[in-house]
């Protein structure tokens, strides 16, 4: 078929002939191992300490106790965990998350990930608090293997699960105009079995939450695990103090405030550091 | 709705809206806070200095640039753009001294950069520029002047302003301190400006820069000496009222 420029496409037909079946089994075993390849590349691993492999062993359910689960999505929502959470007590790593997509490279085989990607650290005296800062890509075919992996290894009964996210303002639909309304803002949602009230506006319609939060979000409406997400839009992207501030009013939420302080002299010094590197780097604005 | 409308600067949105103006006065905001005011026999330029790379030279990352002898501003937004406009505006100031053989007022040079900006606003395939500027100086009658321009080429007078991030925040602050009395001598003017970026500045003093011009005298650039005393002052100004007013509800 030529089209008005004279270039030539192929014209796709929805007529379905008769022997079309046929021709899936011509497919040869070279596809058949590409493909196998690239799903076995794409597959997201979920590494466990020893204690906590041991209790997923040897529970009936295959899974181990927690009762809050703090997922961080986004490099501002980790940045505030690590200056808010992380920094007061002391606190072990028992997990990770590694997977491989086009924009985050690490390998399966990688003890210690660096750079982006989900670890999961546990306070030493409150263990059935499990915290996660993701702060990689999660491509959109591996988002369901990601919640079922991680919230499978975890027991459904006396969970709640808290997700902080990050987005641009930019992708925020409202009919007023964007700029009378005070940057950076948080908007909450929650499923059906959370039954506390969340300390800011629910996010209105025709907005949407994508990636991560969103598959966890569904994951927990339908295994009925009470779980709410706090979104925070920002007109920065990257990690910037102001926006890691702006999650401090979930701090009166029940699974956060066993575990936040907001008055550590530490918090301050941590938020600069995190911020620091990113500021220098560029001279385009001043 | 909006994507339709914000290709091309030339065109209006249904509603009336420039879009590439409202975008341009976001990237202002992406820039660091600029605060000015305009005293009595003194303007004061405060701006929150941007962190430098270790291998970069501090003095060439500079926000408060001088026009000419009694004029200087301060911008906020996208480094390259105020350069063109403030090399622009440096060579009208010396081609007004030239031709009518007198300095420029500041409504003058205002008036220009405001007119160069509103151009680019109105002319197809090119963007406005993204910054808004504070210029302060004194007019040869001796009145102190402070003026703001933004990137859709309007420009006001002001007494007190700030631009930049927060600058919401800082005008706030400005809004309930500046009193007749906040600005009665020229150490007080410079306190003030150096209170209302403390209000938004995250690590304090050593990082705040200062301009200042007084009547029939140069632009000058405080030393950070100086504005570390001025910040102590301050400080010993805080703490003293938080003792009196302890005292109060004591007795």
């Amino acid at each position: 078929m030529a089209t008005f420029f004279g270039e030539v496409v192929p014209a796709y037909s929805r007529a379905v002939e008769e022997g079309e079946d046929d021709s899936e089994e011509e497919e040869n075993e070279e596809d058949r191992e590409i493909r196998n390849e690239i799903q076995k590349k794409r597959e997201v691993h979920v590494h466990w300490n020893p204690e906590i492999t041991k209790s997923i062993d040897t529970s009936s359910a295959k899974a181990f106790q927690c009762s809050d689960l703090i997922l961080a999505a986004g490099p501002n929502a980790a940045g505030f965990l690590s200056a808010f959470v992380l920094s007061s007590g002391s606190w072990e790593t028992v997990g990770s998350v590694t997977l491989w997509n086009e924009r985050c490279k690490t390998t399966a085989n990688q003890q210690l990930p660096v750079g982006p990607s989900c670890v999961f650290h546990r306070p030493t005296d409150k263990p059935d608090v499990l915290i996660c800062q993701c702060s990689c890509h999660v491509a959109e075919d591996q988002l369901f293997q990601w919640a079922e992996k991680v919230l499978g290894s975890i027991q459904k009964t006396g969970l709640t699960v808290t997700v902080l996210s990050d987005c641009s303002v930019a992708e925020y639909k409202t009919p007023d105009s964007v700029s009378t309304i005070p940057v950076p803002f948080l908007r909450a949602l929650k499923t059906r079995h959370y039954k506390e009230a969340p300390h800011c506006p629910l996010l209105e319609q025709p907005n949407v939450i994508t990636g991560l939060p969103a598959a966890v979000l569904s994951h927990c409406q339908v295994f009925g695990i009470p779980a709410v997400l706090y979104q925070c839009y920002s007109d920065v992207v990257k990690p910037d103090s102001v926006t890691m501030e702006a999650y401090k009013p979930t701090v009166s939420c029940r699974s956060l405030s066993r575990v936040m302080k907001l008055d550590s002299s530490e918090s301050v010094d941590i938020l600069k550091k995190l911020v620091r590197v990113n500021e220098a780097q560029s001279n385009l604005y001043t | 709705m909006t994507a339709r409308y914000d290709r091309a600067i030339t065109v209006f949105s249904p509603d009336g809206h420039l879009f590439q103006v409202e975008y341009a006065q976001e990237a202002v905001k992406k820039g660091s806070t600029a605060v000015g005011i305009r005293g009595k026999n003194i303007v004061v330029l405060g701006v929150e200095k941007k962190s430098v790379a270790k291998l970069q030279e501090e003095r060439t990352v500079r926000k408060i640039c001088a026009l000419d002898e009694h004029v200087c501003m301060a911008f906020a937004g996208l480094t390259a753009d105020a350069r063109i406009v403030i090399n622009r505006a440096r060579v009208e100031c010396q081609s007004h001294r030239l031709t009518v053989e007198d300095p420029v007022t500041v409504e003058y040079i205002t008036r220009y950069i405001a007119t160069l900006k509103q151009r680019y606003t109105q002319s197809n395939g090119r963007r406005p520029f993204g910054i808004s500027a504070l210029i302060v100086g004194f007019d040869y009658d001796g009145t102190p002047r402070l003026y703001q321009t933004d990137p859709s080429g309007t420009y006001h007078a002001w007494k007190a302003n700030a631009i930049g991030r927060s600058a919401k925040t800082v005008r706030e602050f400005l809004e309930k301190n500046y009193t007749e009395e906040a600005i009665a001598t020229d150490k007080e003017a410079m306190k003030l400006a150096i209170k209302a970026l403390l209000e938004v500045v995250q690590s304090g003093g050593k990082n705040i820069e200062l301009a200042i011009i007084g009547r029939n005298q140069p632009l000058k650039i405080l030393e950070s000496k100086e504005i570390e005393t001025l910040v102590a002052e301050i400080e010993k100004e805080k703490e003293e009222e938080a003792e009196k007013k302890k005292q109060k509800k004591t007795t």
